[in-house]
């Protein structure tokens, strides 16, 4: 509470007429929000207070350890601690999934310095991001430091000098990295780690909830070659990972290290009070239903809560929006360019250097007001904070409460605001108060035997040792795999041996956060400077750094001038502008062959494998707070293209003859169905929104279609302006896939699920409070379209009840 | 209670067939490398003779370089007299410039002054199989007190092989020699002066030498990896001489620094 308001700031409050009192803690900043913006809340639940539950230090600690604890003023353990200290003693793999800020570390931190101390035994740190990793380390030197433990702890990352390596890889009892370096630089050079290996007894692996999906899938991989490694040592470490909450701890764990996992699941940390509000922003338009933003709505609540001088976290979905609410904030609160920011914002794509020090000034109390993307989801230590708001809704439960997590101090109640976004997920879970409240943790999944990925690392793990024929990798036999690489050239068959024979590095070509490699640079070319100022990962910049793009870097918005597509460089300039800039994507897609298929109503379902092209085809201009629409430009940027599996349902053109009067009313049907489906399978196989797309098209291929600016669907041949469509037979496809190249295990389960989806589509778009559609249900809708029969809710029905099951 | 015990492993995804269409997918990343050609392996001989199943040695003894005389090896930084009978030269041919654990020495040049004649062993594998009685026999040349001598070695060719033996579970028995990389007092005096200091540089520079027909070092790779393949042993010929070349310029230019009034002075 070392911000004191700013007084000019308070006199505008009182102009305003709002909140003239100072509010001292997060239930009495809830309570006032919801005596002024009743009508706004939509939920409201406080978890309560808890107390702690504790353990006395183990008397099989080593003396010198519990001394190190004692002169840290720890005499005794949270119960969870004290349970992963026995479990990890009697040899088990360890998960422990309990909440932000419970003392995780000291879980794994324990068992690993003890056998430090005791046998000279090493252990392996694995952290997501380079941030927590030093954090951790800085936390063991203390420890140490406070103990005279003799331990050396060091990270090992991208940034380690090249001459301090090799002492690491000698005398390093706990290297901490990441798992990029253990797949790039550690397994690939394992024999100068010999000694580390030989004698290494723990690996511990942190924020396992954030290794899913693809990411997950490859860190599965990077696993299998990390215990091949082992093997081949020798030795097979104890794993202890930890873990946000999420529905299936044990299970996850046990998916990534392929062992059998013990779980702790029960926190004995105390915690303060914690209240939560739902947040929807008010109608603006009654007739269209359209709500204010959520981005107005979480300015003004963050606005309130600087003022009362509470900290303030607003955690937002993309890096534009960060931008933009950072720009909000700091017109009001930064306005004196002579005062030191109150205002920060944080995110990816920053420099690592600009980064530590916005993470210094939050620690020291300097910052009121931070703005952050996922990026500070996880445990980088920012301090205490009172206040979080969440500017649309995180994809997941186990996200909302992991970002509620980062406010909360021991002695006072924090606040937490999940502000609904127009997005139909956002309004599905705002209008369902009990779902969110209810609703287990997600289940994190992996799909580790995705092809293309599986390829990848069986690649990486030949070239760090040979294969035996029948080998296997994973649960499976590499055989198969070891005789595509043969004949790509880069194994070599001898006997019963696959041996690497290419003189290449694989890993460096493999990376593990995304499906192409290579990080696009922003250069600043602002008058004559020539200065790398982002980085950009692959998968964003052609939605982000389109020629005309605007580009912001902390609140400055720069334009991109030129775009070098194979250099991997983009070249921006500082601007004036009052706009930012949103790319238009098209996609069209094509069944390349079914794997399965079956009737669906009077229809079909089928799951297989399809070729997806997409393309950024332009960008709008939208005008800084009135969001208007102020112009258009044009992109030329290469299609993405992949295969990927799907699954798609179909109707035979008679069966649409019969139900509709003509085309147009069928294709708004299938577009406003897809809407819905999509939104309920995001839900039942808990995919990041953006791992699971949706489309409607032709099954071969010939046309797509997308809503048009009246939201009414336009059938396409292909990308250009105007190619206006067609001939043929009419086979509208409902697809929904997998976006990512070969899959990574999304459609199988959700052609599994095929006839409740179709069923929860139609009671989501049939239970919707909207007259005649919404973007809760079946995507936004014009005044003009209210008719009931020809409503899209209504021909999202006749699509629904001709796909449901009889 | 609070912690859930997991007996057996959750159980595993289906293992999945291999997926008749990974060849597809894999078009939409890369380019799959043209499958080498079979053909027919040549008639030409292979060098050197047989020594163990894969393994090739080949023998030579060769009037030029001469002997160093006992010298002082302060020009490498080192503070030591050495008896030229301890001196190991020694030169690798490699399947790549990669790196780590995947890139392996298909070819160990050695020469040393036996009887004050300058003696080169080479040995090339000609099987995968054969890597482990390479190491071996490359391990039997050296004596706790060898010197090795190398251009670069210290940080290529000694790691690579140190890479290598740690692969075959072998004592590395290069840990613990002392080592003259003679890149580095080549640098020291004539970085600068020279265009580079890359050992063809070197030896011309110091020692006149000009090579014919050499195969480029760059090339010996694709050599080799052909043979493997089912191509001609001819190319393994001209990598040999290649090799042979190095050691010579090596014991050369060592030979220079050994008896320093004979270096001449900046020679540019």
């Amino acid at each position: 509470m070392n911000a004191l308001p700013n007084p000019f700031a308070r006199r505008a409050v009182r102009q305003d007429g709002a909140l003239a009192a100072p509010v001292l803690g997060g239930d009495q900043l809830a309570s006032r929000l919801t005596k002024r913006y009743g009508d706004r809340i939509t939920g409201s639940f406080v978890q309560p207070a808890r107390e702690g539950r504790f353990a006395p230090l183990p008397g099989d600690m080593p003396p010198a350890l519990a001394q190190a604890l004692r002169s840290r003023g720890i005499e005794q353990l949270y119960d969870h601690q004290a349970q992963a200290w026995d479990a990890t003693a009697a040899g088990k793999h360890v998960v422990i999934a309990t909440p932000t800020a419970s003392g995780k570390s000291l879980c794994y931190t324990l068992p690993v310095i003890s056998a430090a101390i005791r046998q000279r035994a090493k252990a392996l740190f694995l952290f997501p991001t380079k941030a927590l990793a030093q954090d951790q380390v800085a936390e063991l030197l203390e420890l140490n430091q406070a103990g005279g433990l003799g331990v050396k702890a060091f990270t090992f990352d991208g940034d380690t000098p090249g001459d301090a390596r090799q002492a690491i890889r000698l005398h390093g009892d706990i290297v901490v990295s990441n798992p990029d370096m253990l797949h790039q630089a550690i397994l690939p050079h394992h024999t100068k780690w010999a000694q580390f290996f030989e004698n290494l007894r723990y690996v511990v692996i942190d924020e396992v909830h954030t290794y899913r999906g693809v990411f997950g899938s490859h860190v599965a991989n990077v696993l299998r070659r990390l215990q091949r490694i082992c093997a081949f040592y020798g030795v097979s470490p104890q794993f202890i990972l930890c873990s946000a909450t999420i529905g299936n701890p044990a299970e996850h764990a046990s998916a990534l290290i392929e062992q059998p996992v013990t779980a702790i699941t029960e926190s004995g940390a105390p915690v303060g009070e914690k209240h939560v509000l739902l947040w929807n922003p008010p109608v603006v338009n009654p007739d269209l239903g359209l709500r204010a933003s959520a981005r107005s709505q979480s300015n003004r609540i963050a606005r309130t809560a600087i003022r009362a001088g509470l900290k303030t976290l607003v955690f937002a979905q993309s890096r534009l929006m960060v931008e933009v609410l950072t720009k909000y904030l700091k017109d009001v609160f930064d306005s004196d360019p002579r005062k030191p920011p109150r205002i920060r914002a944080y995110r990816g794509g920053y420099l690592p250097t600009e980064r530590r020090a916005a993470e210094r000034e939050m620690r020291a109390g300097q910052v009121d007001g931070i703005v952050s993307t996922s990026a500070l989801e996880l445990g980088v230590d920012i301090g205490a904070l009172d206040v979080v708001v969440l500017n649309g809704y995180p994809g997941s439960v186990a996200a909302t409460w992991q970002r509620f997590g980062r406010a909360g101090r021991r002695q006072q109640a924090s606040l937490g605001v999940l502000v609904a976004s127009s997005d139909p997920l956002d309004q599905y879970l705002v209008r369902h108060p009990e779902f969110f409240q209810g609703a287990p943790p997600e289940h994190a999944r992996i799909a580790p035997d995705q092809p293309l990925i599986l390829l990848d690392h069986i690649r990486c793990a030949a070239f760090e040792l040979p294969f035996r024929n029948g080998e296997l990798y994973g649960p499976q036999d590499a055989t198969p795999w070891l005789q595509v690489l043969g004949e790509e050239g880069v194994l070599h068959q001898e006997g019963e041996r696959f041996e690497w024979i290419a003189d290449s590095y694989p890993a460096n070509a493999v990376s593990l956060r995304s499906v192409a490699d290579g990080n696009f640079v922003v250069v600043d070319r602002t008058e004559g400077r020539q200065t790398i100022v982002a980085e950009v990962d692959f998968s964003a910049a052609s939605l982000t750094l389109y020629e005309g793009a605007i580009h912001m870097i902390q609140s400055v918005p720069y334009q991109v001038e030129k775009l070098d597509w194979t250099g991997r460089k983009a070249y921006v300039t500082r601007t004036q502008v009052d706009y930012y800039t949103d790319a238009i994507d098209y996609t069209k897609l094509k069944v390349l062959e079914a794997f399965d298929g079956s009737p669906a109503g009077r229809g079909s379902a089928h799951h297989g494998e399809v070729h997806v092209a997409r393309r950024v085809a332009g960008y709008k201009k939208i005008r800084y707070y009135t969001h208007e629409n102020i112009g258009y430009g044009p992109v030329n940027l290469p299609d993405l293209e992949l295969h990927t599996t799907a699954v798609w349902w179909q109707l035979p053109q008679r069966v649409l003859e019969q139900a509709f009067d003509h085309r147009q009313e069928a294709l708004d049907g299938f577009l406003a169905a897809a809407h819905a489906l999509h939104i309920v399978a995001t839900v039942a196989v808990m995919a990041e929104a953006r791992d699971l797309q949706k489309a409607v098209g032709s099954g071969d291929g010939a046309w797509f279609a997308t809503p048009d600016a009246n939201g009414r669907a336009q059938m396409r041949a292909g990308f250009g302006e105007d190619e206006a469509v067609l001939q043929g037979p009419f086979v509208p496809t409902l697809y929904l896939y997998d976006a990512f190249p070969g899959g990574v295990g999304l459609s199988a389960p959700l052609y599994e699920r095929r006839e409740d989806l179709v069923r929860l589509a139609r009671e989501l778009v049939h239970r919707c409070d909207c007259h005649a559609g919404c973007p809760a249900c079946v995507g936004p809708v014009l005044a003009a379209d209210e008719q009931q029969e020809r409503s899209l809710k209504s021909l999202a029905t006749r699509v629904l009840d001709l796909i449901v099951a009889l | 209670m609070s912690v859930l015990a997991v007996p057996e492993p959750v159980p595993m995804r289906r293992s999945e067939p291999l997926p008749d269409n990974i060849r597809a997918l894999l078009g939409v990343r890369r380019h799959t490398a043209a499958a080498p050609r079979k053909v027919m392996a040549a008639p030409a001989t292979l060098p050197g003779r047989t020594i163990a199943p894969g393994l090739q040695l080949c023998e030579a003894i060769v009037a030029w370089p001469p002997a160093p005389p006992l010298f002082h090896a302060q020009f490498a930084k080192l503070d030591a007299w050495i008896e030229p009978e301890r001196l190991v030269l020694f030169d690798t041919e490699t399947t790549g410039l990669a790196g780590g654990t995947g890139t392996r020495a298909f070819m160990i040049g050695m020469a040393d002054w036996h009887e004050g004649q300058f003696r080169e062993r080479q040995l090339l594998i000609t099987t995968l199989a054969g890597e482990a009685a390479m190491l071996d026999c490359f391990a039997s040349w050296l004596r706790p007190d060898s010197v090795l001598v190398s251009y670069n070695g210290k940080s290529y060719d000694a790691p690579l092989l140190k890479t290598r033996f740690r692969l075959q579970r072998r004592a590395s028995p290069l840990d613990g020699l002392m080592h003259i990389d003679l890149l580095h007092p080549v640098r020291r005096r004539w970085r600068g002066a020279w265009e580079n200091c890359r050992l063809a540089t070197a030896e011309r520079q110091l020692l006149h030498v000009v090579r014919e027909d050499d195969l480029p070092g760059s090339e010996a790779p694709a050599a080799w990896l052909g043979f493997l393949r089912g191509g001609s042993a001819a190319p393994l010929h001209r990598v040999a001489h290649h090799n042979s070349q190095d050691l010579r310029s090596l014991g050369g230019i060592l030979h220079q620094f050994a008896s320093p009034q004979d270096v001449p002075l900046i020679n540019a």
